[in-house]
């Protein structure tokens, strides 16, 4: 990059990019952008999580709403739903709400999914322990079920963060709204070049830190 | 009137009802119809639900005349071009890294940690080195469609037991014959799952990618006729996209199984990508 071997107008080098993505942090504005990301990260998990959850154990409670939802949520998740967004964009605008609904789409099938799964491959034994201690319906899924469900749940929940991760960052960037992504797409349309090798980084990091922190989140659960 | 034929007709219909298939069935029927009435009245955002007749009018239409010709060619360019170039770097890459536990165990994480960060946004910097021509979009297909390809030719390699290379070279079997009888046959088919979702995450990418700066493509003609509020036209277009999606996959699928009649639980890993 130093020996000048490549145009400056198409590669920031590392090093101008790290200054950038540090000056930007420092003066607050990039602060701002991860709050606004992380924001719609957090409302996105919460009905992801809320709904999943809800719906996952219906699936798993009635058999036949199981079996014959679970295929229409499987074919609709292998589509590519997101080029649906310009559908949420008339419903919402060109606002985070859009960037929310959409995104916890995607993170509310591997919860319904793991959620439905966790109950049903509950070991038959615990049941019958809990049966022969005659516990009431609600302790039984409170001390017995939930417990024996809880790891299986979470690595949905996981695989649902890292799902709405990846939609809200892209989503961001491609329809131009809310933080981290928002910024890499306006100053790729000022030809910042700086700055969006910055945004790339920075949006890199933010996926990785995610990532990192509930890895570690998953292995404190599993002790 | 045969009092009990009725009877027994309406319980065969609510037995019907009664199966998985009946309950999808009736959902089916049941959404389309709330659409269609929704769409016909207006009464509810009418812009939004335009009715069921004028989006297959729309759909028979892509079909039948040859509006969608370009940009179905660029888009099938974009993403088999992304899908052979992401396993061209895919499939060696993740051989050569499955292949010692040393690299292994750096380059694995590496990889997972980055599959999490969504290809789109490394678009604009394709735009930067390529233009906003097809190439570009080829560039975030194939980048998409590497790492699925990768991890799951790693998984591949690991699911090769040790064992196994023992007694191949205590019987004196050469590296090539090693090549092709232990490790071929206990990736392929993790290769071949990963090829399967590589295509559905580069369909994603460059159709994604299309959607934010487009000459021509699928992708493009979605925000096209966003723009112009042509709703139906819209939603036909999404559902001969998916359609198409679903298509391609459940050919891959089938083509595998041909190739390969041994089925490998390796869906688990790619739920990860």
């Amino acid at each position: 990059m130093r020996l000048g071997w490549i145009d400056p107008f198409f590669l920031a080098s590392p090093v101008q990019a790290i200054g950038v993505l540090w000056s930007q942090l420092v003066s607050g504005n990039a602060l701002y952008l991860i709050l606004v990301t992380l924001y719609e990260i957090a409302a996105a998990l919460l009905i992801a999580t809320v709904v999943g959850l809800l719906v996952g154990f219906v699936l798993w409670r009635y058999q036949l709403i199981g079996a014959s939802y679970e295929l229409f949520l499987a074919a609709l998740f292998s589509s590519p739903v997101i080029l649906a967004y310009p559908v949420f964009l008339v419903f919402f605008g060109r606002t985070s709400a859009a960037v929310i609904v959409l995104s916890s789409f995607f993170g509310l099938v591997p919860i319904i999914m793991n959620t439905k799964s966790a109950f049903q491959h509950v070991n038959p034994i615990l049941v019958q322990v809990g049966a022969s201690m005659n516990l009431s319906r609600q302790r039984m899924f409170r001390h017995i079920l939930l417990p024996a469900a809880a790891p299986t749940i979470f690595s949905g929940f996981r695989l649902g963060l890292t799902y709405i991760l990846k939609s809200v960052l892209g989503l961001e960037y491609v329809i131009q709204v809310g933080g981290v992504g928002m910024w890499l797409s306006d100053a790729a349309f000022r030809f910042e070049v700086g700055e969006v090798y910055a945004g790339l980084v920075g949006t890199t990091l933010l996926s990785i830190l995610f990532l990192f922190m509930i890895n570690h989140a998953e292995m404190k659960v599993r002790k | 009137m045969n009092i009990t034929g009725v009877r027994d007709a309406a319980g065969a219909v609510a037995a019907g009802a009664q199966t998985p298939a009946g309950v999808q069935t009736l959902t089916a029927l049941a959404f389309l119809i709330a659409w269609q009435l929704i769409g016909m009245t207006g009464s509810i955002l009418s812009e939004l639900f335009p009715p069921i007749t004028e989006i297959i009018k729309s759909l028979w239409h892509y079909l039948t005349t040859p509006i969608l010709i370009p940009h179905l060619y660029a888009s099938l360019y974009e993403v088999l071009g992304g899908l052979l170039v992401g396993s061209l770097f895919g499939i060696p890459l993740g051989i050569l890294f499955g292949s010692r536990r040393s690299f292994m165990q750096v380059m694995e994480p590496i990889i997972l940690y980055l599959a999490v960060v969504p290809k789109i946004i490394v678009f604009p910097v394709f735009i930067l080195f390529l233009g906003i021509g097809t190439h570009s979009k080829l560039a975030v297909a194939a980048i998409a469609a590497f790492f699925p390809i990768a991890l799951l030719t790693i998984t591949g390699m690991r699911e090769v037991r040790p064992v196994f290379l023992d007694v191949a070279r205590t019987l004196g079997a050469s590296t090539l014959k090693i090549a092709t009888r232990i490790y071929l046959p206990a990736i392929a088919g993790y290769v071949f799952t990963g090829l399967r979702i590589g295509l559905g995450a580069a369909v994603t990418g460059a159709l994604l990618a299309e959607t934010k700066i487009a000459r021509a493509g699928l992708g493009f003609m979605i925000v096209e006729y966003y723009g112009q509020f042509r709703m139906a036209d819209m939603y036909a277009l999404l559902l001969f996209i998916f359609i198409l999606a679903a298509l391609a996959n459940w050919g891959m699928k089938a083509l595998f199984s041909l190739l390969l009649p041994l089925p490998r639980s390796s869906e688990n890993v790619a739920a990860f990508i």
